[in-house]
């Protein structure tokens, strides 16, 4: 049997990102165990470059070879953009690189191509090619997105744009019950891994290098968990009272689902997520955290095939969504979506709203949240559901964005957190 | 020690059943070492005797991170095996070709090692996986054997037309 040498396995993530449409994270799974450990980085650090930078790489090989036929070989391009990106990005010795994809050419059964990927890898690693500065490539966007992305922040396109292509902190969420921030980040210091407090949640911490979730002091405990400091607003937005009962409708993977019960271990939460299985990682997120929650495998669309029929105080729903707000986290995201993508999905988180507002007890809060940044899937259907229900009236913001008429928006790169949407909606009577 | 050819699909040999070791000696330690040496130098993580033209039940495996943990399995057997995954695999006889196969997630497996002292371990993860693939070798099976009948033909003409560039570039 054969380990996979990461460049290979990087080839063959990238290529089930681009040709079949999985996301980045799914092929990573598939792939990553295919190779030894001390190898896994390095593939990560190639994939996530090669996605980040596609455009401009592609640019940058089209330069140095007057053949295009590689565009239309999906390993072979995919070959050459890993490549790219480890001469322009990473710091690998050049021979080292080179000849390691000239073998790997091979081994895709592309020996006729071994020669141009040598010849021009080589030229990478001597020096960048200038490429033409046009919009989507500068950016690393594909057209249709930058166009979405100008058309709705005309004047902060261009920083979400950069914001989207910086590479992302690890931001931890310290749970306060259990130590304060300071202690936390005192513990941290003390193995090695130094911090800065975040500047918009009371709980985030900001590590000045990734560490691996395993070796983060405190966090088989829950006094640490990762999470984007914009993710952290939820649950304070959210603020759930004793003896109060709340429902998470798109729980997984439970970061928030804990964050709430750590801020609240007085109320009852119900977790309800699509699939089981990304509800057993909510499942696991709460045992770390030693809280409980009654995790239930539904459709959040669909309540009459889960709810007991018990009013709720508070709601939670972080609906699905295209995710244009953490493209620097998952940069598959601007390959996988379609221009068709925010208007299917604006329909899908109004089914949510309709079907859920009915669950909320008069009195009681629930909270609308995406990791979008397009107004379709934000203002315009919270605007138009608010519009369509006297009784919902907007509640407080999460202390952090702009408000946009019925919401909050943060966008990327604000305060240094990930892009994301809030709402707050309040339902009036006794 | 030397370096052993390491036989490509389709050669029959791949399809033939493996004999058990009857006593381990210094021929069989030899051929070990030499199976060894041949794995590390084509970067794999387990072959077995089948697939450098021995027909005996012998099986070496290197899973670790630093290439230095090898494992020698002589009249390998799988006592139990629990849990289903799939997960992609390659195979040095098979090179370049990578699929999905659903195999037992932990076995428990006898085995002798190189001083022909019988020991029992359990296995989980990529060596569970590898064990499974190498003893399959043993007894004339390829992953591909999993795959759809069109996925194994197309396999098999990709390494034939491999086989004619390879013997026309040399």
């Amino acid at each position: 049997m054969t380990a996979v040498s990461p460049r290979e396995a990087a080839v063959r993530v990238v290529e089930r990102v681009l040709e079949r449409g999985e996301t980045l994270d799914e092929a990573l799974e598939r792939e990553a165990n295919q190779v030894v450990e001390r190898d896994r980085p390095l593939l990560q650090a190639l994939t996530y470059g090669a996605l980040r930078w596609l455009p401009r790489l592609e640019a940058q090989v089209a330069a140095l070879t007057p053949r295009s036929d590689w565009r239309r070989d999906p390993p072979l391009r995919a070959l050459l953009v890993l490549g790219a990106w480890e001469a322009w990005g990473l710091s690998t010795p050049p021979h080292a690189a080179v000849s390691e994809a000239v073998a790997v050419a091979r081994r895709l059964g592309r020996s006729r191509a071994s020669g141009m990927v040598n010849a021009v890898l080589r030229k990478l690693h001597k020096q960048t090619p200038e490429v033409a500065e046009d919009e989507p490539t500068r950016f690393a966007l594909p057209p249709w997105l930058a166009e979405h992305l100008r058309r709705a922040w005309p004047e902060d396109w261009p920083a979400i744009a950069e914001a989207a292509n910086a590479h992302p902190p690890m931001t931890l969420r310290v749970d306060l019950r259990q130590g304060s921030r300071q202690n936390a980040a005192e513990r941290l210091a003390a193995h090695g891994w130094t911090s800065r407090p975040g500047r918009v949640s009371d709980a985030a911490l900001i590590l000045d290098r990734p560490c691996p979730v395993g070796e983060l002091p405190g966090f088989e405990s829950g006094w640490l968990s990762v999470q984007d400091e914009a993710a952290q607003l939820a649950a304070p937005l959210l603020d759930a009272q004793p003896g109060e009962r709340v429902l998470d409708a798109c729980a997984a993977p439970g970061g928030k689902t804990l964050h709430l019960l750590q801020q609240q271990p007085e109320c009852r939460v119900v977790a309800v997520d699509r699939s089981a299985r990304r509800l057993r990682q909510v499942a696991e997120n709460l045992r770390r955290g030693g809280v409980a929650a009654d995790c239930i495998a539904g459709d959040a669309a669909d309540p009459e095939s889960w709810w007991d029929g018990q009013p709720f105080q508070r709601i939670l729903l972080d609906a699905p969504c295209t995710g244009t707000g953490v493209l620097r986290r998952h940069p598959d995201i601007k390959w996988l979506r379609e221009p068709s993508d925010a208007q299917r999905m604006a329909t899908a988180q109004r089914r949510l709203l309709e079907a859920l507002w009915p669950l909320l007890a008069p009195g009681g809060r629930l909270v609308y949240a995406t990791c979008s940044i397009f107004p379709e899937e934000n203002q315009q259907v919270v605007s138009a559901f608010v519009g369509d229900h006297a009784e919902a009236v907007p509640g407080p913001g999460p202390g952090a964005g702009r408000a946009t008429g019925t919401g909050y928006q943060i966008l990327p790169g604000e305060a240094g957190m990930d892009g994301f949407f809030y709402a707050c909606l309040e339902r009036r009577g006794t | 020690m030397a370096l052993l050819d390491i036989l490509i699909y389709p050669d029959p040999r791949l399809r033939e059943q493996a004999a058990p070791v009857t006593r381990v000696d210094d021929g069989v330690r030899r051929l070990v070492d030499d199976m060894l040496e041949t794995m590390y130098e084509a970067r794999g993580i387990g072959l077995a005797a089948t697939q450098v033209g021995v027909a005996q039940r012998v099986v070496v495996i290197d899973v670790s991170e630093e290439r230095d943990q090898p494992r020698v399995l002589i009249n390998p057997e799988i006592l139990e095996a629990t849990g289903e995954a799939s997960g992609e695999e390659g195979c040095l006889s098979i090179p370049g070709y990578y699929d999905d196969v659903a195999r037992a997630t932990r076995v428990r497996y006898q085995a002798l090692d190189r001083n022909g002292e019988a020991y029992e371990e359990s296995a989980e993860g990529t060596l569970a996986v590898c064990i499974q693939h190498e003893i399959d070798h043993l007894d004339g099976r390829l992953f591909i054997d999993y795959l759809s009948e069109l996925k194994r033909k197309r396999v098999r003409k990709r390494m034939e037309k491999r086989e004619r560039q390879l013997g026309a570039a040399s």
